[in-house]
């Protein structure tokens, strides 16, 4: 789950890593109580969860005097569609210099991988593109708790040394959070010492219980009724529902249909071991979407049990038609119960998408 | 049997839950069904003493080490305890962690994973369904009726749609030498790369069929690396930026791992990729 920049750097800070003096707001009439703690001018930042945000318009330097109706412009103004709950209003710094700095994990070495350039405050996909020689990268053992100097120097070339206990201090917050990404966009000299501007966190979905974090932001509320329900669950804009069992098999499915020129409305894996129950609740929860006209059931594993599932199909009762592929045990007591109520149990995958399709475009 | 044969004894971690107590038990008809050892012992702390399905299970690993002679576990333990559970195994000397387990911190997967390679020992997945070798050995949940001994490995990120995959071969009489899913996490021990290079080593295997998905580019770094033929199927083509599709892995990030330019990079390296899991065969009769 991505984390809002004051989050982050409200880590990053216990971390040991210099933010800007800030605070957070909720609405613009807050800031009447905090005017004589703000100098000349301000930096007023939504915070919503979208990349190149200052480009968009949702960061503004401000006077004093314009601060509060900045504030209230920003709450009403969308970010590339997103409306801002909080604000973040910061001092301005007196900036010498911006660099970047990352740490991810790579998949290829199985360890995590510190990115830090003498360019910071850009598009980073950008720099590595252009200037690919401007980009430093580190990988290094999981296991240990520190990062290792020589890789701090090699990371740091000719910038200045006092950034080296930021990237330290950057992979214990990474670390600690259980994050998938943590990034400081630009990290800033001044006269007064470095500062990370802009911070970013990402969580592990699957750290969030331990990180205390009891709802995904990330999720729509049909994907968060789906991920309480065991389903992996992602949302897309066709005709075609699809319930699967497995990723694989599922992104199989939705592609094949893509393939014969229909539209998946939707990406629903149900899991392991899919008895009636959970068939029948992902059956209703796909027969819910808006724009669903026929839904497709593809289901392989060796001990699938059909009969089951067909059940759990029939008691969802969706308006919707059905069109099943399911390959376990029982397979001819489930096409019998499917055929009872009049929906469809076919062979393979193409027989069911082709149907589907044929359905989906009548 | 580039994992093991007849003759691995295996131990399942996280014996007495659901999952591991059910997969014991299809394993072990598995192992006798073609004369193999299949599972000797269980593991599962605080409930040393028990048996499941016949098995004996001890508290820890060295406890069952001391009473049974086996170098493989298959483990099942829950997403937040996995991590610790694949670091025993390497301690205590295993030679292969086939982990099940779906859900595990990626950063308790990676220290896992960095320790077992100082103790030497083998990981497969996290978050897979482990390895086939038909007619040999089953370690994992894959249904071993869909498969058939043969000359082709297959690896794969997924489970189903290996299922799917070795379905489809086995119809159009191609078999099977071993099965690998590999995981569908973005932090696994065996990769592509690994499991080609045992493959090259395996008299048994004489092509291979390569299932990736959306998300990194060790499909394509694996196809680079090896001299065998293989075949590619990329499931992923209709997936959105930025979402995950039911794998934690599964996600193209950053404009990376889409499957559209995996497929492209398959194919310039002058490997067939089939469209649908249904053209596989045929791709593979071309190689053989």
């Amino acid at each position: 789950m991505k984390l809002l920049e004051f989050e982050a750097k409200d880590i990053f800070k216990k971390h040991g890593i210099p933010v800007p003096e800030g605070m957070v707001i909720k609405s613009p009439d807050e800031l009447y109580l905090h005017m004589d703690e703000f100098a000349d001018e301000v930096v007023v930042k939504s915070q919503v969860d979208v990349g190149g945000r200052g480009k968009a318009g949702g960061i503004i330097v401000a006077k004093k005097a314009d601060v509060v109706a900045t504030a209230a412009h920003l709450f009403k103004t969308p970010i590339k569609g997103l409306m801002a709950k909080t604000l973040l209003v910061e001092e301005k710094l007196p900036i010498d210099h911006e660099y970047y700095v990352s740490i991810t994990i790579d998949r290829a070495t199985r360890q995590p991988m510190i990115l830090f350039a003498g360019t910071g405050g850009v598009d980073i996909e950008e720099t590595a593109r252009t200037n690919p020689a401007a980009l430093r990268r580190a990988t290094f053992s999981p296991l240990l708790t520190e990062v290792p100097g020589y890789l701090i120097r090699h990371l740091l070339g000719s910038a200045p040394r006092e950034l080296g206990p930021v990237i330290n201090a950057l992979y214990h917050a990474f670390c600690a959070s259980d994050a998938l990404l943590a990034e400081i966009n630009p990290l800033v000299t001044t006269s007064r010492g470095v500062y990370a501007a802009d911070a970013k966190l990402i969580v592990d979905d699957n750290a969030l219980k331990r990180q205390g974090i009891t709802v995904n932001r990330d999720l729509t509320p049909r994907e968060r009724e789906a991920e309480a329900n065991g389903f992996s669950y992602v949302e897309l804009d066709g005709t075609i529902g699809v319930i699967g069992n497995g990723a694989g098999l599922t992104m199989s499915t939705l592609d094949l249909i893509t393939q014969y020129h229909g539209s998946p409305a939707n990406f629903l894996d149900v899991g392991g071991g899919a008895g009636r129950e959970r068939v029948m609740k992902a059956v209703r929860l796909v027969g819910g979407m808006p724009g669903v006209q026929v839904i497709i059931v593809n289901l392989l594993g060796g001990i699938t049990r059909c009969d089951e599932v067909a059940r759990g199909i029939i008691e969802a009762g969706v308006n919707q038609h059905v069109i099943t592929r399911l390959a376990g045990t029982n397979e001819e007591e489930g096409k019998a119960i499917l055929a009872k109520y009049g929906y469809q149990m076919l062979d393979t995958m193409e027989e069911v998408v082709r149907a589907a399709v044929g359905e989906a475009s009548a | 049997m580039i994992y093991g044969d007849k003759t691995t004894g295996v131990i399942v971690q996280g014996a007495t839950g659901n999952q591991g107590a059910f997969h014991i038990s299809l394993m072990n008809d598995y192992a006798r069904s073609v004369g193999g050892r299949g599972v000797v012992a269980g593991v599962t702390p605080g409930k040393g003493g028990q048996s499941v399905h016949g098995v004996p299970v001890y508290d820890s690993v060295r406890e069952a080490a001391e009473n049974h002679d086996f170098a493989t576990s298959v483990l099942f333990v829950p997403g937040f305890a996995a991590g610790d559970s694949i670091m025993e195994a390497a301690s205590a000397g295993l030679e292969l962690v086939v982990a099940i387990t779906e859900g595990i911190p990626v950063h308790d997967t990676m220290k896992a994973l960095a320790f077992a390679k100082m103790e030497g020992c083998c990981v497969i997945g996290p978050n897979c369904p482990g390895t086939l070798s038909p007619g040999e050995l089953k370690l994992g949940i894959m249904p071993p009726q869909l498969a058939m001994r043969g000359h082709v490995g297959v690896i794969s990120r997924s489970g189903t749609l290996t299922y799917e995959v070795v379905n489809e071969l086995t119809r159009a009489g191609i078999g099977q030498s071993t099965i690998v899913g590999i995981g569908g996490d973005p932090v696994i021990g065996q990769t592509f790369i690994d499991v080609l290079e045992r493959f090259e080593q395996d008299p048994e295997t004489k092509a291979v069929v390569l299932i990736g998905e959306v998300g990194g580019n060790l499909e394509e770094e694996g196809a680079a690396a090896t001299s065998l033929p293989i075949v590619g199927y990329v499931a992923g083509i209709s997936a959105p930026p930025e979402k995950r599709m039911g794998h934690a892995g599964a996600i193209i990030e950053g404009g990376e791992g889409d499957a559209g330019s995996k497929i492209a990079r398959l194919r310039s390296m002058d490997v067939p990729v089939a469209g649908k899991p249904s053209d596989i065969p045929a791709l593979v009769r071309e190689l053989l």
